[in-house]
């Protein structure tokens, strides 16, 4: 049931040469980088904050995550690894994390890091923390050497470490003295390579390299979040351009090097212009339509079940990512560690009519209103919900739309009424892996407003286990039952398109634009 | 005159109460708040509501407003929920970018747009008052983002005389500052400068056909003096009175000018706060621009006196 969009000769060539970037056949082999200049990289948006801890929004990480550093992140695979830690050892109980700090790491202040600055960080994420559930397992944090912490936790939680270190609101490190500051009143002060120069709010955000960086040397070069990072620019500039025409030109005459998101149409053009470089970055997110469970008609499985099966997903794929999209019924990426097979293919991607119409008889759906909520921030969100709304009218179901912008949708969606299906790009959660994706739908809070039992005892199943085989034969039964009661559909995969000059080297795409270990040729 | 200014001073806070109480209405009633923005969107209930009482919105509409109200009069607009400022510091740092952007286009607009328009006056009928009224119609007709996009594309891609977009402060570089604020400038005039040209063409085909130009011509005075001095001079009462109404209509521009050339302007500022339910910023951004707009229309009050000694002396 794989499939991929297609695209035109020239962008498989350029696709190709991104491809090989990527997996390291070309860092630079035979280019010698050369530090100086300053990199422009354009994003669409704002950054909320720049205090990393408080902040969940891709437009802040795509910065602070360039200023600061935690103590793990993840790899290029997607495994929790050191970065501010030099290692950890955990006790035989999994109740007990000894975390040895690396020495001589420097904040942008000139202070040396040490034990006192990781715990008063990490106490102000468990208060002040975008995602400070992610420590609600850890009991006390205590200092046990100079540059060593250890964690206790309350209860062992195999998947702890994971949750540690998420990028999606990271618990970075910030000197003790800011810790007790609330929340963005902080001095944006980290270790990363680069440091915070100024933030002209709808103009720009400035880096500067950070001289005193203390790099880790336990490896050869970047690996996901962490690795040996090496800042080559002398200054950085995050440029907040919301109209994409603009930002688009501004890359073809020069005026800035790197653009965090272009449209796909504008993509394939530049494919074809040697100064420019386009890349796909891709897996980048699920898209994904979420069912009010609490109100009808969304509340009878039947009813739910003949919307999966109605569904055209290439048709839904094709227009609200203009052509950038994989097919693929798996709730983890394919070919990922947790990967559950063929489960769930008999139900994806179907475009049964008849079957579906069957359903909505056995089901007594009766002609009731279906509102789909949806916005108009996200493009892809507002274009689902209109492909979804026509096909689901072709089976008989009387679907409307109710398009909204992002913070109301957020509210209405947190009501038990007025709405019935909801359209959503799940971004980083899919990264994250099972426990990140599958926590948004139990709990108090389930996207789908009513929980599923047996959901949420195999979720609580999942963290529980101690084994990555383990959970991977639980991640199969939860996506085995996604597919019997069908509270969310998973419409397909999406990705980013990425363009820089052809004068910057080393960029390699990831989920938040590294400028370290980036040059500009002269 | 003080007193007339007096006067039009204190009409115009019935109508800042009116612009500050419709703001605060609209925001009560619209759905969704911040905490989704400070919090992020998978944020728990709990979560929101350790927001909501920190930034006081969980009190009911009435003490809020009361609250806003008692501020106000203190000549505090209150800080913004996610710039970390205070709302008066982020309007007015960004107030220069605004007022810049629409005086420039206020000037080419007027000047472009008195100019067809005599043209198309003095030469009615010709071929000229037909292309000049076809430019004003051209002008009046495109949307600005698109002529803003269609300058981008031949001044800055094809012809790489001027940037994309940036704003570069004029303390920093006049000539950065004019090179930022060209394209952005132009985009913003050519509407109203549609619609100066219509209006000074009308304005002078009607008073050229007065008696007293008649009086000037058979003096035997010279052309450029009956245009400027009689004409347009008498002609220029309509016009001011657009203008004062383009100031409105170009404060209200630049939002999408602001954002296709990425300016960060007052328009920004208010629609992102918008955006991400900043009330503070909203409340107190369009109270501003409010007054701003205000301030311009006495100006305009003002300078009818001096066009025209009928008001000014009360006739």
């Amino acid at each position: 049931m794989a499939k991929t969009s297609r695209l035109g000769n020239a962008w498989h060539v350029c696709l190709a040469a991104a491809v090989a970037a990527f997996i390291g056949l070309s860092p630079m082999a035979g280019q010698a980088q050369t530090a100086g200049g300053d990199l422009v990289v354009v994003q669409s948006s704002n950054p909320p904050s720049l205090d990393a801890m408080v902040t969940s929004s891709q437009a802040s990480r795509n910065i602070t995550m360039n200023i600061y550093e935690p103590l793990f992140g993840f790899s290029e695979n997607i495994r929790p690894i050191p970065i501010l830690a030099e290692s950890v050892e955990i006790s035989e109980d999994g109740k007990s994390y000894r975390i040895p700090l690396r020495k001589g790491v420097k904040f942008h202040n000139g202070k040396e890091m040490t034990a006192e600055d990781v715990k008063a960080s990490l106490e102000r994420y468990q208060k002040h923390g975008a995602t400070q559930t992610m420590l609600k397992p850890v009991e006390s944090i205590e200092i046990t050497g100079p540059h060593e912490v250890t964690l206790k936790l309350t209860e062992s939680t195999p998947t702890f470490l994971e949750a540690f270190a998420s990028p999606r609101a990271p618990a970075v490190i910030i000197p003790a003295e800011e810790a007790g500051k609330g929340p963005s009143e902080i001095e944006f002060i980290g270790t990363g390579p680069y440091k915070f120069v100024e933030y002209v709010p709808d103009s720009h955000v400035k880096l500067a390299r950070f001289e005193d960086y203390s790099a880790d040397e336990s490896h050869e070069g970047i690996d996901g979040f962490g690795g040996k990072k090496t800042a080559y620019l002398d200054t950085v500039t995050f440029r907040v351009i919301p109209e994409p025409g603009a930002a688009v030109a501004a890359l073809e005459t020069g005026e800035v090097q790197l653009l965090e998101q272009l449209p796909v149409p504008t993509a394939r053009r530049l494919a074809s212009n040697a100064d420019i470089a386009v890349y796909e970055n891709m897996p980048w997110a699920f898209l994904t339509f979420i069912f009010n469970m609490k109100e009808a008609p969304g509340d009878n499985p039947k009813f739910r079940e003949a919307v999966q099966v109605a569904l055209n997903d290439e048709e839904v794929m094709a227009i609200a990512t203009e052509g950038l999209f994989h097919l693929y019924h798996g709730w983890m990426y394919e070919g990922s560690t947790y990967d559950a097979g063929d489960i769930g293919k008999d139900h994806y991607n179907l475009a049964d009519a008849d079957r579906a119409k069957a359903l909505l008889k056995e089901a007594g759906y009766n002609n009731e209103p279906f509102s789909i909520l949806t916005d108009s921030t996200i493009p892809e969100h507002g274009k689902a919900a209109v492909v979804i709304a026509e096909q689901l009218k072709a089976v008989g179901i009387n679907a409307v739309i109710n398009q909204v912008d992002w913070p109301t949708a957020l509210n209405i969606r947190l009501q038990d009424q007025g709405w019935n299906g909801w359209t959503l790009m799940m971004g980083i959660e899919p990264y994250l892996g099972p426990a990140a994706l599958i926590s948004t739908l139990t709990g108090a809070a389930p996207h789908f407003r009513a929980n599923d039992e047996q959901l949420d005892a195999l979720y609580q199943e999942l963290i529980s286990t101690d084994s990555e085989e383990g959970r991977k034969e639980v991640f199969a039964r939860i996506q085995k039952r996604l597919y019997e009661f069908f509270g969310i559909i998973k419409l397909g995969e999406t990705g980013l398109m990425q363009a820089a000059r052809a004068n910057v080297k080393g960029f390699k795409p990831f989920r938040f634009p590294r400028v370290y270990d980036v040059w500009l040729e002269k | 005159m003080i007193g007339f200014l007096a006067r039009r001073l204190l009409s115009a806070l019935p109508v800042l109460f009116v612009v500050s109480l419709v703001s605060f209405i609209i925001i009560a009633i619209v759905p969704g708040d911040v905490t989704a923005e400070i919090a992020g969107s998978d944020s728990t209930e709990a979560q929101r509501m350790e927001i909501r009482e920190r930034l006081g919105l969980d009190r009911p509409m009435v003490e809020q407003a009361v609250r806003w109200y008692g501020r106000l009069l203190q000549g505090d607009l209150g800080d913004s929920y996610l710039l970390n400022m205070s709302v008066t510091d982020a309007v007015l740092e960004r107030l220069p970018v605004t007022l810049s952007l629409a005086a420039i286009a206020l000037v080419l607009a007027v000047v472009l747009g008195v100019l067809l328009g005599i043209v198309a006056a003095i030469r009615h009928d010709s071929w000229l008052d037909q292309g000049s009224m076809s430019l004003a119609l051209f002008g009046l007709s495109v949307p600005d983002f698109w002529f803003a996009l269609i300058l981008i594309s031949v001044f800055s891609v094809g012809l790489g005389w001027l940037p994309t977009g940036g704003y570069v402060p004029a303390s920093e570089s006049f000539l950065g500052w004019a090179r930022s604020m060209t394209l952005p400038a132009l985009a913003l005039a050519i509407t109203q400068m549609g619609v100066v040209a219509r209006m000074t063409r009308s304005a002078m085909l009607d008073v050229m056909s007065q008696d007293y130009i008649r009086t000037a011509r058979a003096k035997g005075l010279r052309r450029h003096s009956i245009i400027f001095k009689h004409a347009l001079r008498n002609a220029l009462v309509p016009i001011v009175t657009v203008i004062g109404v383009m100031t409105g209509v170009l404060l209200g521009g630049a939002v999408v000018i602001e954002s296709v050339f990425s300016l960060p302007g007052v328009g920004r500022l208010i629609i992102g706060a918008i955006q991400r339910r900043d009330y503070p910023i909203i409340q107190g951004g369009l109270l501003i621009t409010a007054a701003t707009f205000v301030f311009v229309n006495i100006l305009v009050d003002l300078a009818y006196g001096w066009l025209d000694p009928r008001v000014r002396d009360g006739r």
